[in-house]
């Protein structure tokens, strides 16, 4: 398993659940349920202030578990797990962990 | 729809719970619930705000608690399996309540009240099971919820089958069918953690399998995400390791979404839950409408549940009376008519009616009369245990309250108002406080459990919130910081709201350093900082823990009980669970048991002087009292010589001529400087004098220059002046000024025709943003139809709208002012008991070492502490030899010594007198350093003297040290039986001599590090060639100087105090003993810059400044510059004529150089 941190487009479903991302300059599609949880942070250590009323966001993130395959690619070739968050404040997508990490290995910035 | 949160914890869940239920209450009104939940962690401490919440957002209120249960195969009072939720039943006149308050107490039951318990606070599952069938219908009462925090709960984990399923039968074996419901949670943690959905589903279909109700929670701990930080840092505070601690455990929160979702978002969540399930729509419906049905059978009614607002006192057989209250309460009236009217007729005796009549109409109708009679029970109780009591505050008001012996104060005399106390249109329970003295508090609580019956009787609770100091600590605790980084920061803040602890770091002078810290250091020590203020700020306010209240007692009928938790005090009674604020809404009946030093104090005098004058005839020779006509001496003193204190007339010359000096150190409420001052100013003749000084010595009419005006009208230098005639008679008493709230009441009586008892809804009115806007109207209106002209209507609406506020209630400072008088009264006739009294209970806001000052002062000898003289307390002895032979004295306590043990005293005591060193070793097992601390304070001089040796003390401290470093020799025990040979003290008179004799200021240094007290002679003696030096002029010399004379003073610091001022600067008042009396002096804005350090930081002050005279007794020093008078070299020394500087020889230590142990020496601070 991976770990990245890198900005993914990800367009969703009126209710909020991903439905396809463009990562890496290609187009990936939901292919099975994705599954969602809040996972918590280190904010102690990641966070500079935690003032009252920092709202939501800082003791946890969204945790989107997806499983796609390449929009432009055949139902046969195996699909990839990958867990998305979704930042609060801006509402953008990163990706931050690629469970089958057999395709585009890219600099991996930090664990 | 709608949806109920059945599981909510409050901010009154110490160190878990996050928001107030106010905030609470009000987000889910807004989000359409017509119900909430409020479920605390082991007890009810925020039930009765969630009532008060929920009424005022238009929400049924439901009732529970969050408890421990013990796990039925552990150790059974130790070991907790896990937590449940556990919700009363509502409209069933109480029972469920009843029950559920019954069940919290059991829960507390074996627990000690201390911190640290070994016992946690839990329920074993059968007590759980028998409370929850309605005693006599056997219907359920209350509903167990088994959660994710259950045994049950726990055991999910994993990919375990069995054990889940085992437990939860064991749930279902114990408790009564239709008692039990699963709580089915899911936070959205990650997959197979504890309150992720996963473990929601078991739960759902653990419940469906057995057939079981489910019911969705979100287990709340805060109302919206913000709090979430705020959560994992009151997790780390109650487990005392931080963050980074508790997550690697992992201890902390899965995440942070416990807060109270909205409807909607609980109908996803449930949607979410059932999908994963694979159950459908139908099983959805079916877990929100159990929700639903359980929320409706736990909807509690306040009034008929829980007894809201009902009044409920002791059953009238317990108060002693057969009949009817009112008819009790008329009879025991008119039996105290006689006693404390003996022989009224005419006009006064028609006037007394009416107001007693008045009174107790209003009583009637209240239904107060039993409350009534209570209090007086509980007053006769305690003057029975014979210890002293007085009814303070506005309890002082009431004539029915003088009659029945609660309050000593005559109200007609004082023209207190009885409305200020109780009227028709204010239906609380009013506050009746007793003053009892502070040694017997305990003692009275006591014998309160015992004669009411412990069914009746707990002690009121305190809600113990997160202040700054404590705040910064735990935060800095949770962020992992140093503890003695944390200490240094806390230190630092004081007197502010953490709330606003960024705003200080920019404001306050003190904070300057750690504001710098947080703008300059390396990022993350910086942040770490930044994150510091803002977790400090998280904490403000939230409650900590409870513990006794420092005087509530509740006192019930025998459903008490029902009504209230209770869990044990630290003094091992029971205490309520609920605060001073929760006691009208719940109908508790609180009594305010004040210990008061000076009462203490007060008795122990009397003690004294009947122990030294054991008959009347000896008080009255001694005390200077008046002996009558007859000779017989006045009535207040019997015939043992035992003085009634509330009996001596108020009208004493003596006394007043004692308080008008100004020397009234020690006496109650006036020996503070600033009362000094005022005391001085305004020359009081009678006790109406007392009552004014005490009312005008509050910061309002401090701040608000009523004071000066006063006292120029009451001296005559300006006229009074008076709004309008009609006023007149209001305000003559204080000259024109509007000081008591009394006359603000009949003021707005006068000019509006309200009566007093709106008069008194008006003035608490007075200052409230909305309410005061439509008493002006109705002031402006009323007064304008009675032909007040505008010019006055707008001039006394000014006046009542400044003072009405802050004003000072009259029976208040009637209350107070009978022991001020008392204490005065003591110190007049009997000073050496009364200083002996205030030496043994410290009363008083100066360091102990002022009084025995203030004994020097009155030349009264201050007798040397002696192993076979001294006691355990302070004592007055004739002085048998010397030069005050025939005076009385005081003799030094053992109890205060430095390192001296409370069972090495009570060993002294039970074995005095001794002949020998050898005796003391061998019968009292004093511990080594304590005998060479009691010989250094000379205790053994006498026993010295009497063996007839050579050495001196010196010596014996140098033997004494020498014997601590050789190994003790065995077999010099007596045996039991047989007599030791009464040889006199062989060591004593065999010790050689060879040291130089200690020198006083040795002596006197060795008792302020030990006592913090200067017995053998005033510190300040010693600098006395250095002062003469230096030209200072001490107290006693001041009064004889002109206004305006510059002059230098010196002396130890006694008090610090900065008290705010008009206009907003600050001023710091120093007072320093200089041993002929004190010197106050004020410093004000040029002379604190000039003085920097020197302010607070010094205990030997050297002052310039030019006299104030303050009053025809009365002198103050008005600050140019200090120094500090330990670097000598820094004063300012006269210039001899010559022109040239004189050597000076080094000056010799003084007492105070070298001891840095007892700060009680001095008085700083404040």
């Amino acid at each position: 398993m991976g770990m990245f941190s890198e900005s993914v487009d990800v367009a969703c479903t009126p209710a909020g659940q991903p439905l396809e991302l463009d990562w890496a300059g290609r187009r990936y599609t939901v292919c099975a349920e994705p599954v969602r949880w809040y996972e918590r942070r280190q904010w102690w250590a990641e966070e500079q202030r935690a003032p009252l009323g920092s709202g939501p966001g800082l003791v946890d993130h969204e945790i989107w578990r997806v499983q796609v395959r390449p929009a432009d690619s055949a139902n046969t070739e195996s699909p990839l797990t990958l867990d998305l968050t979704r930042h609060v404040g801006s509402g953008r997508w990163r990706l931050l962990r690629i469970h089958d990490a057999l395709l585009p290995v890219r600099k991996p910035e930090s664990a | 729809m709608s949806f109920t949160h059945l599981h909510v914890s409050t901010a009154f869940s110490a160190h878990y719970g996050v928001s107030w239920p106010e905030e609470l209450a009000a987000a889910a009104a807004a989000d359409g619930a017509t119900a909430l939940a409020c479920t605390d962690r082991d007890g009810l401490y925020g039930t009765v705000k969630h009532l008060k919440a929920c009424m005022a957002a238009g929400l049924d209120p439901v009732v529970g608690v969050d408890l421990a249960v013990f796990d039925d195969d552990g150790d059974l009072r130790t070991q907790v399996g896990g937590r449940v939720v556990v919700l009363a039943h509502g409209h069933n006149n109480g029972a469920g309540y009843r029950a559920l308050c019954r069940l919290i107490s059991d829960a507390h039951a074996r627990t000690t009240g201390k911190a640290g318990g070994a016992v946690p606070v839990a329920v074993t599952r059968a007590e759980l099971a028998s409370r929850t069938l309605h005693p006599e219908t056997l219907k359920p009462v209350l509903t167990v919820l088994v959660g994710p925090d259950s045994d049950v709960g726990r055991a999910m984990g994993g990919r375990r089958y069995l054990r889940p399923r085992t437990l939860f039968k064991r749930w279902l074996d114990t408790m009564p069918p239709g008692t039990i419901a699963a709580e089915v949670v899911s936070q959205l943690s990650p997959p197979g953690e504890p309150l992720s959905t996963a473990h929601a589903v078991r739960m759902l279909k653990l419940a469906a399998e057995h057939g079981v109700p489910a019911v969705l929670s979100n287990a709340v701990r805060y109302v919206a995400e913000d709090g979430a930080a705020t959560a994992d840092v009151l997790d780390s505070a109650r487990t005392l390791k931080s963050l980074p601690e508790l997550s690697a455990a992992p201890l902390l929160q899965p995440n942070g979404q416990g807060w109270l979702k909205s409807a909607a978002l609980m109908l996803q969540l449930g949607k979410e839950i059932m999908h994963s399930a694979g159950y459908g729509a139908a099983d959805l419906k079916s877990l929100m409408a159990q929700t639903e049905a359980l929320a409706d059978r736990c909807r509690v009614d306040p009034v008929t549940d829980m007894g809201w607002k009902q009044p409920v006192v002791p059953e009238a057989s317990v108060i002693g009376i057969a009949g009817d209250a009112l008819v009790e309460l008329t009879q025991r009236c008119e039996a105290g008519i006689s006693r404390r009217f003996p022989g009224i007729i005419g006009k006064p005796a028609e006037e007394l009616r009416s107001r007693l009549d008045h009174e107790l109409r209003i009583i009637d109708s209240l239904g107060f009369a039993a409350y009534f009679l209570t209090v007086a029970e509980v007053s006769r109780m305690i003057l029975d245990m014979g210890v002293r009591a007085a009814a303070r505050g506005s309890g002082a008001s009431s004539l029915v309250n003088y009659l029945i012996d609660v309050s000593q104060v005559n109200p007609l005399q004082h023209d207190l108002i009885f409305e200020r106390f109780l009227s028709r249109d204010r239906a609380t329970l009013p506050d009746i406080d007793i003053d009892v003295e502070s040694a017997e508090r305990h003692n009275v609580y006591r014998k309160i459990f015992e004669r009411f019956g412990s069914e009746r009787v707990t002690l009121m609770s305190m809600q113990n919130g997160y202040r700054a100091r404590g705040a910064v600590r735990d935060a800095g605790l949770a962020l992992g910081m140093e503890e003695a980084e944390i200490g240094d920061i806390a230190k630092q803040l004081w007197r502010f709201s953490a709330r606003n602890f960024r705003e200080a770091l920019e404001e306050k002078p003190e904070l300057k350093e750690f504001a710098g810290r947080v703008g300059q250091r390396g990022f993350s020590e910086n942040q770490q900082l930044d994150l510091l203020v803002d977790l400090t700020e998280r904490l403000d306010r939230l409650p900590r823990h409870i513990s006794m209240h420092p005087c509530g007692v509740i006192l019930g009928d025998a459903t008490l009980l029902d009504r209230t938790p209770v869990q044990p005090s630290g003094l091992g009674l029971p205490m309520s669970q609920f605060d001073k604020h929760d006691m009208d809404p719940m109908g508790m009946l609180k009594l305010d048991v004040l210990g008061v030093r000076m009462q203490s104090a007060m008795a122990f005098a009397v003690r004294e002087v009947i122990r030294l004058h054991p008959s009347k005839a000896e008080v009255v020779a001694a005390g200077a009292h008046p002996v009558g006509p007859d000779g017989a001496g006045p009535d207040y003193i019997a015939e043992n010589g035992l003085i009634d204190l509330n009996a001596v007339p108020l009208d004493d010359e003596p006394t007043y001529e004692l308080i008008r000096s100004t020397h009234t150190l020690g006496c109650f409420q006036i020996e503070s400087p600033g009362q000094r001052e005022l005391i001085g100013k305004l020359a009081p003749r009678e006790f109406n004098d007392l009552i004014i000084d005490i009312s005008l010595f509050r910061p309002g009419p401090m701040k608000s220059d009523m004071v000066r005006p006063f006292l120029e009208h009451r001296h005559g230098f300006a006229p009074e002046a008076y709004p309008h005639p009609d006023l007149k008679p209001v305000l003559k008493e204080t000259h024109g000024v509007t000081v008591f709230h009394e006359q603000i009441l009949k003021t707005f009586d006068v000019m509006t025709g309200c009566g007093l008892a709106r008069a008194d809804e008006f003035r608490r009115a007075l200052g409230h943003e909305v309410l005061e806007g439509k008493v002006e109207e109705f002031f402006r209106k009323e007064s304008r139809a009675r032909r007040f002209s505008p010019a006055v209507v707008d001039k006394v609406w000014g006046t009542l709208k400044a003072f009405g506020s802050f004003g000072f209630c009259k029976a208040h400072g009637a209350a107070f002012a009978v022991p001020t008088y008392q204490s005065a009264w003591l110190k007049t006739h009997h000073p050496e008991a009364f200083l002996a009294g205030l030496w043994e209970h410290d009363p008083g806001m100066y360091p102990k070492r002022l009084l025995v000052a203030e004994a020097r002062r009155l030349g009264i000898p201050i007798l040397p502490l002696d192993i076979n003289r001294s006691h355990a307390e302070y004592r007055v002895e004739r002085v048998d030899t010397g030069p005050d032979r025939g005076k009385l004295g005081i003799r030094l306590s053992l109890n205060g010594i430095y390192g001296l043990s409370g069972t090495e005293l009570k060993r002294i005591v039970a074995g005095q007198p001794y002949d020998s060193l050898a005796d003391l070793r061998a019968r009292s097992r004093l511990s080594k350093p304590s005998i060479q601390r009691l010989a250094q304070l000379g205790a053994f001089d006498s026993l010295h003297r009497a063996a007839g040796g050579t050495a001196n003390r010196a010596d014996l401290v140098h033997h004494l040290q020498t014997l601590q470093s050789r190994p003790q020799r065995k077999g010099l025990d007596v045996i039991e039986g047989q007599l030791s040979l009464p040889l006199g003290d062989v060591e004593l008179k065999n010790l050689k001599a060879g040291l130089p004799e200690p020198t006083l200021v040795d002596t006197v240094r060795a008792e302020l590090d030990l006592m913090a007290v200067d017995v053998s002679d005033h510190l300040m003696a010693s600098h006395r060639p250095l002062l003469d030096r230096l030209g200072v002029t001490t107290a006693d010399k001041l009064l004889g100087l002109r206004n305006g004379t510059e002059v230098l003073v010196a002396g130890v610091r006694v008090a610090t105090q900065t008290p705010p001022m008009r206009g907003g600067r600050r001023v710091v008042f120093i007072s320093i003993d200089d041993g002929t009396g004190c010197v106050d002096s004020v410093f004000f804005h040029e002379a604190q810059e000039l003085a920097g350090p020197l302010l607070f930081g010094t205990r030997l002050l050297l002052i310039r400044g030019t006299t104030r005279r303050t009053g025809p007794r009365g002198i103050s020093i008005s600050a140019s510059m200090a120094w500090d008078l330990s670097c000598t070299g820094t004063l300012p020394f006269p210039v001899p004529a010559s022109g040239i500087p004189e050597d000076r020889e080094q000056d010799p230590p003084g007492p105070l150089d070298g001891i840095s142990r007892n700060l009680a020496i001095t008085g700083l601070g404040g």
